[in-house]
């Protein structure tokens, strides 16, 4: 009896620190059973791809469909086979560095520009210049230099921007049923001072809804902004990049004038009293009916898409001019990761999603009859019984590769690439236009700079404080923090970015 | 082997056998991710790999002592912390001696999992609750209990005064209940003879509490206590960052060194400035331990932890 039980804890004491390291394992790589249970049956030539992006939503229920579909693709025409690895956008960040930095099996993933120089600088990505001339022709030629080049750093590419909108306009839109309401006018509206009426029209008669609505952790000068950020606003160039001189932003007159606007603004009541605290998106606080217009950023089809988020119709006026700068165009971008063991076939993939219609259109749409069906040659709508609430797949349209080879979902304007072409082509373009910041020389300041920009600018720019008082707080503590090094910084290599160009180029 | 050191090998093979998940699970967990700390004093490039990284001395450090705010970060960090232990400590204790007296067993339960049912709401979720309470335009205070007598309303998310006295009663509203149930446990295994004994002798419910229940439960409190100072230097991030609904005019009061560094840090992504913070909270946390045990080993050797 004795002896059994002393074999019985031996048998439980040798399990336990297995079953803690089998389910740990498990958990921190989901990606990992399943590329080994492909290597699995490798046929010796085909290689298995790993792409991994963001999800917005959950997974699909046909996601394993899709992949299917795409591999009849890919098996005729690169001999790869794809592993597609959606990850949710809130786990996005700790997952992929948590893949790069453990060595998974990963191949092509999206990069976002606010990440993107720091994992250059880490070595995480492959360097993309050759296989771009040899494997990726298409996305060259898709993209055009000034675009394909958006992404250099050092004058060498490790990321190509997906298609879409490449440029941004600001502007200010409102629900369409209060516009009607109130007679007004939005065609005349250019600056903020025109758009002050509005909300005044709107807190005089409408003592319940919002004049002015801002997003979570920003505020309405958030989707408004004359100048090239370069990426962080710590240390801008003014009047949107048309020349290179680095200053600091929030020492400028500009800014001091926007501040002293939406302090107007929140203490006149334009502004939610709520609104640093605001944790609810702007289409839905319109949607729920609490809330009636706001500063946003624009593209082509914008009144169409946030008529459906917003769940009813709405006008807006672009007060901006569309304005390309190195932000705008890198926000979304896919490379290569280190990891890749076939980095030429990674290349070979990435160049269909740029010049693929069938790839492109699955990866946004799904699959032909069964997640929608063909109006005419270019538009689509959902099959009989399907609707947004149970189509089986909706991919990301700006997410994947060339939207401009993706179908217009009926409702969209019918020419919307067309005319997202020329948007693109028409857009100021920022003397700055790639240039990316490499922030590791001053990461010291760097971090001290972002908590004292967390600490004060919503609040400042909402209106919930004084400029008079707390802007010269704000700007004595960002100096404190060392913005001034930064901006030292950021000139520096900005110039020797600049020389670099104007001895290769023209 | 002798005879005699096989048999006591046999005797205490269960023992060390019974030890082994624990220990495993400690080296694992706890003693091989501490090769990390290298990170701390690298420049990682992940091209290179960590251990080929170059090396950079106390470089990562700097960001958190590189303004004024280091200071309010470390007071605030601190402080609060402190004061949470001795707050949270005194409630539970006065908690659970009350709780032990309830004679209804169905009573004890009863109250023991309202108080503890605060534990397991997440932070997230408490957060709302309190934005139920605070916020200016729909909340319970503004609304409803400020009029009462006549004062007017406050805006608490812009207002940094107010938040050392909000997070303290988040923080003990939501600590206190795990903790008493500690301290219950502990009073709950004191023999009832110390008790009858005392009744007997004419002592009164407070001189039985003072003379007998905190004395014998003395172990309990200053373990648990030590073991809440080694992580004095962190903070509920929760109750820091999502509390104040993350709203930057109420950093002075509410920033400390988990929130700076994860404002710090949330755009560059940085590992190795991340386990420099890591690091500095550790071995402050290992310097406090040690010296308040040392203290408690003067005082009384038998409540010190080692």
């Amino acid at each position: 009896m004795k002896r059994k039980m002393i074999m019985l804890s031996a048998v439980v004491a040798m399990m336990l620190p297995l079953a803690a390291c089998g389910s740990s394992n498990g958990n921190s790589s989901p990606s990992g059973s399943a590329s080994s249970g492909a290597s699995g049956d490798d046929g010796g030539k085909s290689y298995e791809l790993t792409v991994a992006y963001f999800s917005l939503g959950s997974v699909p229920k046909d996601q394993l469909l899709i992949e299917q579909e795409l591999n009849k693709i890919t098996k005729t025409k690169i001999n790869a086979t794809v592993k597609l690895l959606p990850i949710s956008m809130s786990a996005w960040q700790n997952q992929i560095n948590l893949m790069l930095t453990s060595n998974e099996k990963l191949d092509l993933m999206p990069l976002l520009g606010t990440t993107y120089a720091n994992q250059v600088a880490k070595g995480q990505l492959v360097q993309l210049d050759d296989l771009l001339s040899n494997q990726g022709e298409g996305i060259v030629e898709a993209l055009g230099p000034d675009y394909a080049n958006a992404a250099q750093i050092d004058g060498k590419t490790y990321g190509v921007p997906t298609i879409r909108d490449l440029a941004q306009s600001y502007g200010f839109y409102m629900t369409k049923d209060l516009a009607d309401k109130y007679n007004i006018d939005l065609s005349q509206v250019k600056t903020l001072d025109d758009v002050e009426p509005i909300l005044k029209t709107i807190k005089d008669n409408e003592p319940n809804k919002i004049p002015m609505v801002n997003a979570t952790n920003a505020s309405p000068l958030t989707s408004f902004s004359t100048r090239d950020t370069l990426g962080d606003d710590m240390g801008v160039l003014l009047n949107n990049g048309q020349d290179l001189k680095v200053v600091n932003w929030f020492e400028t007159e500009e800014y001091a004038a926007d501040l002293k606007k939406m302090r107007e603004w929140y203490l006149a009541g334009y502004i939610a009293k709520d609104a640093v605290t605001v944790k609810e998106s702007k289409s839905d606080i319109i949607k729920a009916g609490k809330g009636a217009g706001s500063l946003a950023v624009m593209k082509p089809g914008f009144v169409e898409q946030e008529s459906r988020q917003s769940g009813a119709p709405i006008v807006s006026v672009e007060m901006l001019p569309p304005v390309a700068k190195t932000s705008t165009v890198t926000n979304i971008m896919w490379g290569i990761a280190r990891n890749s063991d076939n980095p030429e076939k990674a290349m070979q993939f990435l160049n269909l999603m740029y010049t693929d219609k069938d790839v492109v259109n699955l990866l946004d749409w799904g699959i032909e009859g069964k997640h929608y069906v063909k109006v005419s040659d270019n538009v689509i709508d959902y099959p009989q019984g399907v609707n947004a609430g149970n189509v089986g797949y909706a991919g990301t349209g700006w997410l994947f590769g060339n939207q401009f080879l993706s179908y217009v979902f009926k409702g969209d304007d019918e020419h919307l690439w067309e005319k997202m072409k020329e948007f693109n082509a028409g857009a100021i373009k920022s003397k700055a236009l790639g240039f990316t910041f490499d922030s590791s020389p001053v990461k010291t300041e760097y971090a001290a700079v972002s908590n004292v920009l967390s600490q004060y600018r919503i609040a400042l720019e909402c209106g919930a404080l004084d400029p008079g008082k707390m802007l010269p707080e704000f700007i004595a503590k960002l100096k404190d923090a060392g913005i001034d090094k930064i901006i030292a910084e950021k000139q520096k290599q900005l110039d020797a970015w600049a020389a670099a160009k104007g001895t290769e180029g023209k | 082997m002798t005879g005699i050191s096989a048999r006591r090998w046999k005797k205490f093979a269960p023992l060390f056998l019974l030890m082994l998940p624990g220990l495993a699970y400690l080296i694992v967990n706890n003693y091989l991710p501490m090769f990390g700390m290298i990170i701390a004093f690298k420049d990682v490039n992940f091209s290179k790999g960590i251990l080929g990284s170059d090396w950079i001395g106390f470089k990562n450090f700097e960001y958190l002592f590189k303004t004024k705010d280091a200071y309010i970060i470390t007071r605030n960090t601190i402080l609060y912390n402190g004061f949470f232990i001795v707050v949270n400590t005194i409630g539970a204790l006065a908690l659970a001696i009350l709780l032990n007296e309830i004679r209804k067993k169905f009573f004890q339960r009863f109250y023991q999992s309202i108080i503890i049912l605060p534990h397991l709401i997440s932070m997230v979720i408490v957060s709302y609750l309190v934005f139920a309470m605070l916020s200016s335009d729909t909340g319970l205070v503004n609304k409803s209990i400020l009029p009462l007598f006549g004062a007017g309303e406050i805006s608490w998310y812009s207002s940094k005064q107010y938040w050392p006295y909000i997070l303290t009663v988040v923080n003990v509203w939501k600590g206190i209940g795990y903790l008493s149930v500690v301290y219950l446990a502990s009073i709950i295994s004191i023999d009832p003879e110390y008790y009858e004994a005392a009744t007997l002798d004419g002592a009164s419910k407070w001189q039985q509490i003072r003379t007998i229940t905190v004395p014998l439960i003395t172990p309990v409190i200053t373990m648990m206590t030590l073991l809440a100072i080694g992580r004095i230097f962190y903070s509920d991030f929760g109750l820091f960052y999502q509390v104040p609904m993350d709203s930057g005019i109420l950093s002075e009061t509410t920033n400390v060194i988990d929130t700076y560094v994860y404002r710090a840090l949330m755009n560059l992504g940085d590992i190795g400035m991340s386990s420099a913070a890591g690091v500095y909270q550790s071995i402050v946390g290992f310097v406090l331990v040690i010296l308040s045990n040392y203290a408690v080993r003067k005082f009384s050797k038998d409540n010190a932890l080692f």
